[in-house]
């Protein structure tokens, strides 16, 4: 039947409307390519299969993908009167329940995702109905608040393969009223005003491009829907078709009618397949209604669809090359002009335009040019969509106003990362586009900031990346990406990206130099500025992009050969080793372990941590984060074996030997001497490293003992003063001096350091409690967490009430909590967040859990209450709720107004520590903002000659094992600043080991070490976790599953 | 029509040039050299190469100046830091995976290459070896391609595809796979390639070159067992002296004849007696064919690369090519009988050598109808097929000549001016100017119009046939009988000929087609560069010579006389059939029809290398 006027129109839209709200309760299925990958279609069969056998009188249908991929499968439900209601992640055993509830005109909660109660199609406007309140409405969760749909207004509403469906909403109205009300000239008009840009990714002005096209006089002319779609993480496009396929014919008809063009090929990807078969059922179905053909809705316009299907080559998105694809040559962009305006497709005048700017037409005669515009920036209008994917809870597409800030979508939408992990950058405008950095989050996303950051908005793909991608990695992706894409015409990208390649490779092997470096930039600008088409002059903005924003990434990889993310496999030798800071070859003592070689097994461990037994207590074990075992089952406990080890040697005695060795091997006197003010963790380990290395090292410190925190700040019941003292025994025995009871900057000057010495090393640590500027906080029985805990360690008990707060949720404060408890008192944490954001070591608040701490969180401290005598007696505090996130992502806390008061006798404020180093000043030291060092890195080098720093002094405060690895760092750079040639690998040996990979996981669960009761615990200061026994260690060491273990395969190129 | 002038600035000064031009060739009127790899006038556009790069104000990258055009007010900088670097890092990019074999190379010191490279100052070492090595293609007994120091400037696709409308070669692969490559990568020797040659007169470096036979040439003159005598097409001695140093266009004949007889050549004879004889052979067969009414009209038969490409594209017409052979071939064949037996030499002993100004006259001299002295004496010696020798042993391109000129020491342009040895030296003007495109035509009317009407020739330049318009034609008056003659030069512009030919519209009575730009003397064995202001050069000293010729016809030279007197006895005479006359073959464009068959032949062609 064919339409010949608004009557005809009217009467199929009101058809269509009883469909879609219809007078009996009715199921839509989710059936975009997401979906079906989900499950959707055997969700489908199970919903009819429950319907038959209930013989309920319910309609199933299809729909569009409503675009929360992370949720998939989705289902509508409808019961007349009552809102639409959508469920999420539903599988077939729900199907029963689902048709059940329906029946009874009851639609199944718990699986609800939102609901809609009306909904604007933006052509129209439809009522469902009101009610079920305590599911949210669509747009109040978080995937779905801010977004805008426009173009996806009748994605995962409407059915795709029925055109009265499209009607119904106002399809094909705008073509009615363009064919019959208005001249090409005024549609153009309309256009004009909603000043909007190509959504293919360049954002050139669309009414210009149509304007071109429609002054060409010829006897044919073509339209082009460009739905090659081909960045790595891009599908939006596929979407709106498979949803949506009449609002493209839509779209593409109005084009061509203002354009004067009688003919239009649609340009898609074969890998698109649902895509080209609803696209196909579209255009019969608009065949049939005279939509499509001769005297289209009974105007004398006459149009006519085909299409083709790419055979994927990314390249083919260029108009040039697409249009050479389509004429059955090979796709190889020509240089432009004439444009395809001129001299397009089998020669004649030809506009191209992506599939999202044509569905965006529709909208725009509806609601006016005008209206449109109003929607996104004064220069980037209307909507766009984009596919949010990578490192993101939820990933999908998310469809927003333009000049919606970055932040919004990573934060608020897609909700982060979903764990702990924290997010990096964005790729977007995929292999063409660039990385933009966490800092820039708030950039609005438009077409020219997103220039402005050095990346295109693309075609919408949006990757997210976390703390575990690479830059350099990602560059190397995107490259390799169109190194193999490039159609091989031009030299700069067929030769240049091959050689970008090249080093990149160079750079993830830890093979290349900073010239390579020099070389690749100088490379991506010259491919930048000399490639013929858009795919090689946009090929190095990944490069470009990330030497922008993570050049010390680069660097970090050619000088020190690391990849801190752990991607670049050549540059260690385990994720565990990797991401330990200390590098500590952790499968290589595990293996000696396992091989009975433990005094082996100990020096391994002892070459890369003078203190295995201390660290293995306390560490924040970096290397459990990353460890594949956690894939199966739990980390492998790497810090308590290396504890094991120790205690067991030092046990039996045996070490002697091992540090016999290490004394014999020491290299020959280099009479440099060097100094080291502070002998906490990263004193230390410079002084074992450099003193081995054969200079002569003396370390000052203001305390009495050595070991910094580790002897004045961590308590005794995680580690036993004996075990830490036992340890730096062997530091004066490899020759380092001592100088205790000395402020440096006091009794010695460092001008005199720096005169009587080659080299002179900060290691002063951070243990300047930061002040919490609240009133009240004078009053008697204020006390500061750290200086608590140091005073405590020196033996020196505090007066503490019956109740204590500790305000704070670091591992002072926790360590403070922890003590008081065991000094008698009862003891509250107060925190201004929630316990999943608390920065403690985990095991550390579990233990504060089980041994009765309370906790109060989202808590501010708002002020500190006395009496008359000027002692505590209780502290005022905020209720606090989450409202937004701050620049690292992390959620905001804000004053909900509500406020409590919390009595207590004392108060411990432990909001974190910074570095305090007062004498910095008089001799010039470049701080930092806040207080500690700066230094070059990688060689820890300050601004003043031969005055090197490391440690929490220079990083602020961080892990025990950071402190020690920058430490490390800092040694082999001073080593080499002395000696002026690599000498630090002496120190180390081989020790060979098996290499054979676990074919299945061994040594079955985790192992815990065996704790102290709770009961006993907390009466005393008594070590809690007794360690491993060599049976269970063997066992833990069992565990491991080798991923050291590489095998080369040879695998021959084509 | 009237040349717009538009206002533009080049580096800072005002210029005024035709609008729409390119900034490649405004800056080339203002004496600004832009360098560039790919381009070549009226053959290339493909602007792959990224050398010729300018800065063009308001535009975001650099533009390529050979297809971008000026416009009023557009202001051109041809030399910044950003354009050097551009254009030096594309050069360093493409040596990156170039052999770096220059001085074996054959276009070692001619490589526009290594011209530029040196030019731009370009150091080398910043970049590795992306590519893998790739076979070359020697499967052609005229051309061979080593894609390991091709470029892909595109400008062999160009002139095969464009102007010579073969198409036998294209892009295959992408990315940095990207190659130059025949069908199904069969090999330039098994697919429709007509061996003209042009691909390598473009080529900027030393991938497509011509086959070299110098070595076994220099081997055979060494041997005192054999008797190795030379003949010399028209357009080498107004090349040959081009490749020796000289101008363009020189005139080198006495110069040639004496520098290959230092060469050692027992006999210096002229492939122009030769073209004498075709006159004398194919002047009466186009009297033949029009006075019984035969298969017009009659097309000639000299260019071998045109006759290839005939049996490729128009299988079905080939009645219309004249049956006699080329001049080279009709040289071989008389040498090895007539020549032979008057001198007293064993055929089998003679090798003759061929200086051509083609390639594709390398294929035509091993095809294997080209045997004709041996079946000649077969029967009468008893021989048998052990015994069998080709009419023409070995073809040296006027480029090989000059390397074999090299390599002996010869010092050209002192060398005094000789004569050529007879019988098969003595030669008319109407030969010489085989060399030019038109030459045939000129020639064969000059004799033609004197054995029809028995008068001689009024006016004997032919001039509307000379010149290098693409197409040109002439109207001759033969006793009352006019008759519409043609003339192309190019593929291109045969095809067009042809296929008028096809649809039964050609109102011509005889065509003369040459494969090359100008002719023979723009033959893809010529020296390089071969540009069309060269090639210009080369035609006047082509009719220089013809006007200086004592006898400019060719019925009228005396040892052509004395050759039928003594042995052919008449024109299309029984001799004259099996020794100058040949046939041809139907071949088609797919040469290999099964799939299997292409197999076979490509692991074959692997196989060779």
């Amino acid at each position: 039947m064919k339409i010949q006027d608004a009557s005809m129109l009217e009467k199929i839209r009101q058809e269509g409307m009883a469909a879609i709200v219809p007078d009996v309760p009715k199921i839509s299925v989710g059936m975009g390519t997401c979906g079906i990958g989900n499950g959707a279609k055997e969700m489908y069969e199970s919903l009819q299969k429950a319907i038959k056998t209930k013989r309920a009188k319910i309609e199933l249908a299809l729909v569009g993908c409503f675009g929360f991929c992370a949720e998939e499968v989705m289902v509508n439900c409808y019961v007349p009167g009552q809102p639409l209601v959508i469920l999420h992640k539903v599988s077939p055993k729900d199907a029963e329940s689902i048709v059940n509830g329906l029946c009874r005109g009851m639609i199944p909660l718990k699986k609800a995702l939102c609901r809609i109660e009306n909904w604007n199609f933006y052509t129209s406007r439809v009522e469902f109905g009101t009610g079920l309140s305590s599911v949210p409405l669509w747009n109040e969760i978080p995937f779905f608040r801010g977004q805008k749909k426009i173009v996806l207004r009748d994605s995962g509403l409407i059915d795709p393969e029925d055109i009265k469906e499209y009607i119904a909403v106002g399809g094909y109205s705008a073509l009615m009223k363009a064919l019959t009300q208005m001249t090409p000239d005024s549609v153009l008009d309309e256009i004009k005003k909603s000043k909007l840009r190509g959504r293919g990714g360049a954002g050139f002005p669309t009414a210009i491009k149509w304007e071109m096209m429609k002054k060409v006089e010829t006897d044919k002319k073509y339209i082009i829907c460009n739905a090659d779609e081909g960045d790595p993480g891009a599908y939006m496009n596929r979407n709106e078709i498979e949803s949506d396929p009449h609002a493209l014919i839509e779209g593409m008809l109005i084009g061509a009618y203002v354009m004067g063009a009688f003919e239009g090929v649609m340009y898609v990807r074969a890998e698109y397949p649902l895509a080209v078969e609803r696209f196909k059922k579209a255009v019969a179905a608009a065949k049939e209604y005279g939509i499509l053909g001769k005297n289209i809705l009974g105007s004398s316009f006459s149009f006519d669809m085909s299409y083709v299907e790419g055979a994927g080559a990314f390249v083919c998105g260029e108009e040039t090359a697409l249009i050479a694809s389509i004429e059955g040559r090979a796709g190889r962009p020509l240089p432009r002009p004439p444009y395809p305006a001129q001299k397009g497709l089998w020669g004649k005048p030809t506009n191209i335009n992506n599939v999202e700017t044509w569905i965006n037409i529709p909208v725009i005669l509806t609601i006016g040019g005008d209206a449109f515009a109003k929607f996104g920036t004064q220069t980037s209008t209307g909507t766009k969509v984009f596919s949010l994917v990578g490192k993101i809870k939820n990933t999908g597409l998310v469809e927003l106003p333009l000049g919606t800030p970055l932040e919004n979508i990573i934060y608020q939408m897609g909700e982060g990362t979903g764990n702990k992990k924290k997010i990096r950058a964005v790729q977007t405008g995929g292999p063409s586009g660039g990385c933009i950095p966490v800092e820039h989050f708030n950039t609005p996303v438009d077409y020219e900031s997103l220039t402005k950051l050095g990346t295109i908005m693309g075609s919408g793909g949006m990757v997210v990346m976390d703390q575990d991608n690479c830059m350099v990695d990602v560059a190397r992706y995107f490259v390799e990406v169109t190194y193999a894409e490039s159609c091989g015409k031009c030299t700069p990208c067929r030769e240049g990206l091959a050689q970008a390649l090249a080093i990149l490779n160079k750079i993830t092997h830890g093979e290349a130099t900073m010239e390579d470096l020099d070389t690749l930039e100088r490379l991506a600008y010259v491919i930048r500025d000399s490639a013929l088409c858009g795919l090689g002059q946009t090929s190095s903005n990944p490069v470009l992009s990330t030497l922008r924003y993570f050049r010390d990434e680069y660097e970090k990889h050619i000088i020190q050969r690391r990849c801190k993310a752990g991607v670049c496999e050549s540059l260690f030798i385990a994720l565990c080793e990797n991401s330990c800071p200390m590098h500590m070859n952790i499968p290589g003592y595990l293996q000696l372990l396992k091989e009975g070689r433990i005094e082996e097994a100990f020096e391994l461990t002892l070459r890369d941590n003078p203190m295995p037994g201390t660290v293995g207590r306390i560490c924040y074990f970096h290397c459990q984060m990353r460890c594949r075992r956690d894939m199966v089952d739990d980390p492998v406990s790497q810090g308590d074996i290396h504890r094991y080890l120790a205690d067991t040697m030092y046990k039996m005695g045996k070490e002697k030997e091992v540090y016999q060795r290490l004394i014999k091997e020491k290299l020959s006197n280099t009479r440099k001497k060097i100094a080291i003010v502070g002998a906490g963790p990263a004193g230390l380990t410079a002084a074992y490293y450099l003193v081995r290395l054969g200079h002569c090292v003396t370390v000052y410190d203001n305390h009495a003992k050595a070991g910094g925190i580790l002897q004045y700040g961590i308590p005794a019941y995680r580690l036993p003063k004996d075990n830490l003292n036992k340890e730096l025994e062997l530091f004066k025995k490899l020759g380092v001096k001592f100088v205790f009871n000395t402020h440096v900057g006091k009794e010695i000057t460092i001008k005199n350091l720096q005169k009587q010495n080659d080299a002179v090393f900060f290691a002063v640590g951070a243990q300047k409690d930061i002040e919490l500027d609240i009133p009240g906080r004078q009053l008697d029985g204020v006390i500061q967490g750290y200086e608590f805990l140091e005073k405590f360690a020196r033996g020196k008990k505090p007066h503490l009430g019956k109740k204590v707060i500790v305000v704070g949720a670091g591992n002072v404060a926790i360590d403070a909590a922890r003590s008081c408890l065991r000094l008698g008192a009862d003891v509250t944490i107060v925190y201004r967040r929630d316990k999943d954001e608390m920065p403690a070591n985990a095991l550390e608040i579990k233990d504060a859990v089980d041994e009765n701490i309370r906790f109060m969180f989202l808590s501010a401290p708002h002020r500190v209450i006395g009496d008359i005598k000027g002692k505590v007696t209780g502290l005022e505090i905020h209720k606090m709720k989450y409202d937004g996130f701050d620049n690292n992502g992390r959620k905001k806390p804000v004053e909900t107004g509500e406020t409590a008061i919390v009595e207590c006798n004392t108060i411990i404020l432990s909001i974190g520590q910074k570095v305090e180093f007062e004498p910095a000043k008089e001799i010039g030291l470049e701080l930092r903002k806040n207080g500690s060092i700066k230094v070059h890195q990688p060689n820890c080098r300050t601004n003043l000659s031969k005055v090197y720093a490391g440690g929490d002094a220079v990083t602020g405060p961080a892990t025990v094992s950071e402190a020690m690895g920058l430490a490390r760092q800092a040694a082999e750079a001073i080593d080499i600043d002395l000696m002026k040639e690599k000498r630090f690998h002496k120190l180390f040996r081989d020790f060979k080991y098996k290499d054979e990979i676990v074919p299945e996981p061994e040594g079955g669960k985790k192992i815990n070490p065996k704790k102290l009761p709770v009961k006993e615990r907390i009466s005393s200061f008594q070590e809690i976790h007794a360690g491993y026994s060599g049976e269970e260690a063997l066992q833990e060491a069992a565990r491991c599953l080798r991923c050291d273990v590489k095998c080369h395969s040879q695998v021959k190129e084509d | 029509m009237v040349t717009t002038m538009v206002n533009i600035k080049i580096n800072s000064e005002d210029f005024q040039v035709p609008d729409g031009i390119t900034i490649l060739e405004a800056c080339k009127r203002k004496g600004i050299k832009i360098p560039t790899l790919c381009y070549l006038e009226d053959v290339s556009r493909n602007s792959s190469c990224g050398v010729c790069v300018v800065e063009v104000k308001g535009a975001r990258s650099l533009v390529r100046s050979c297809i971008t055009c000026v416009h009023e007010g557009t202001e051109i900088v041809t030399n910044s830091a950003r354009i050097r670097d551009a254009r030096k890092t594309n050069v360093e990019l493409i040596l990156a995976n170039h052999p770096k074999d220059c001085l074996s190379c054959l276009r070692n010191q001619n490589c526009e290459l290594q011209a530029i490279a040196s030019d731009l100052g370009v150091k080398n070492g910043r970049f590795i070896r992306t590519k893998k090595e790739l076979p070359c293609d020697e499967t052609s007994p005229a051309i061979i391609r080593d894609p390991n120091k091709c470029i892909l400037c595109g400008r062999c696709i160009a002139v095969c595809g464009n102007v010579q409308t073969v198409h036998a070669i294209g892009l295959s692969g992408r990315g940095i796979k990207t190659r130059i490559s025949t069908y199904q990568e069969l090999g330039l020797g098994n697919v429709a390639c007509t061996n003209c040659g042009q691909c390598a007169l473009v080529c900027p470096t030393g991938a497509i070159v011509e086959r070299d036979d110098t070595d076994e040439v220099f081997e055979d003159l060494m041997d005192p067992e054999k008797v190795v005598i030379v003949q010399t097409a028209p357009a080498i001695r107004v090349g040959i002296g081009e490749a020796m140093g000289m101008d363009s266009g020189a005139l080198v004949t006495g110069r040639m004849v004496a520098g290959l007889r230092r060469l050692g050549f027992s006999k210096v004879f002229d492939t122009q007696f030769a073209a004498d004889l075709t006159i004398m052979e194919e002047g009466h067969e186009l009297i033949n064919r029009i006075t019984n009414k035969g298969v017009l009209p009659m097309i000639t038969s000299c260019s071998p690369g045109w006759i290839k490409f005939a049996e490729h594209f128009f299988p079905n017409l080939l009645d219309h090519l004249s049956t006699c052979k080329s001049p080279q071939q009709m040289f071989g064949a008389v040498a090895k009988t007539y020549y032979a037996a008057k001198a007293g030499i064993d055929p089998r002993k003679i090798i003759v050598v061929s200086i051509m100004p083609c390639t594709a006259k390398k294929y035509e001299a091993k095809r294997p109808e080209m045997m004709s002295a041996f079946e000649h004496w077969k029967d009468k010696k008893g021989w048998s097929d052990d015994d069998a020798f080709y009419d023409v042993d070995y073809v040296l391109t006027t480029r090989e000549l000059a390397r074999m000129f090299k390599e002996s020491g010869i010092q050209f342009s002192e060398l005094p001016a000789e004569d050529f040895d007879n019988p098969l030296g003595e030669s008319t003007g109407a030969a010489v100017i085989f060399g030019a495109t038109g030459g045939v035509m000129e020639a064969a009317v000059r004799t033609a119009y004197e054995v029809v009407t028995g008068k001689p020739l009024a006016n004997i330049n032919l001039t509307a046939v000379r010149g290098m318009e693409e197409i040109k034609e002439a109207e001759i008056d033969m006793n009352g009988t006019k008759i519409k003659v043609a003339v192309a030069h190019t593929l291109g512009n045969a095809r067009k000929l042809f296929e008028q030919v096809e649809r039964g519209e050609s109102p011509y009575t005889f065509i003369e087609v040459m494969s090359c730009p100008g002719g023979c003397l723009g033959g893809g064995g010529q020296p390089i560069p071969t540009t069309w202001e060269i090639r210009m050069k080369r035609a006047e000293s082509i009719y220089a010579e013809d006007a200086n010729k004592p006898i400019r016809k060719s019925h009228e030279n005396p040892e052509i006389a004395v050759l039928y007197n003594e042995f052919l006895k008449e024109p299309l005479g029984h001799v004259s059939h099996h020794l100058l006359h040949t046939t041809y073959k139907k071949r088609g464009i797919f040469v290999w029809k099964s799939n299997g068959e292409a197999k076979k032949k490509k692991k074959e062609a692997e196989h060779a290398v």
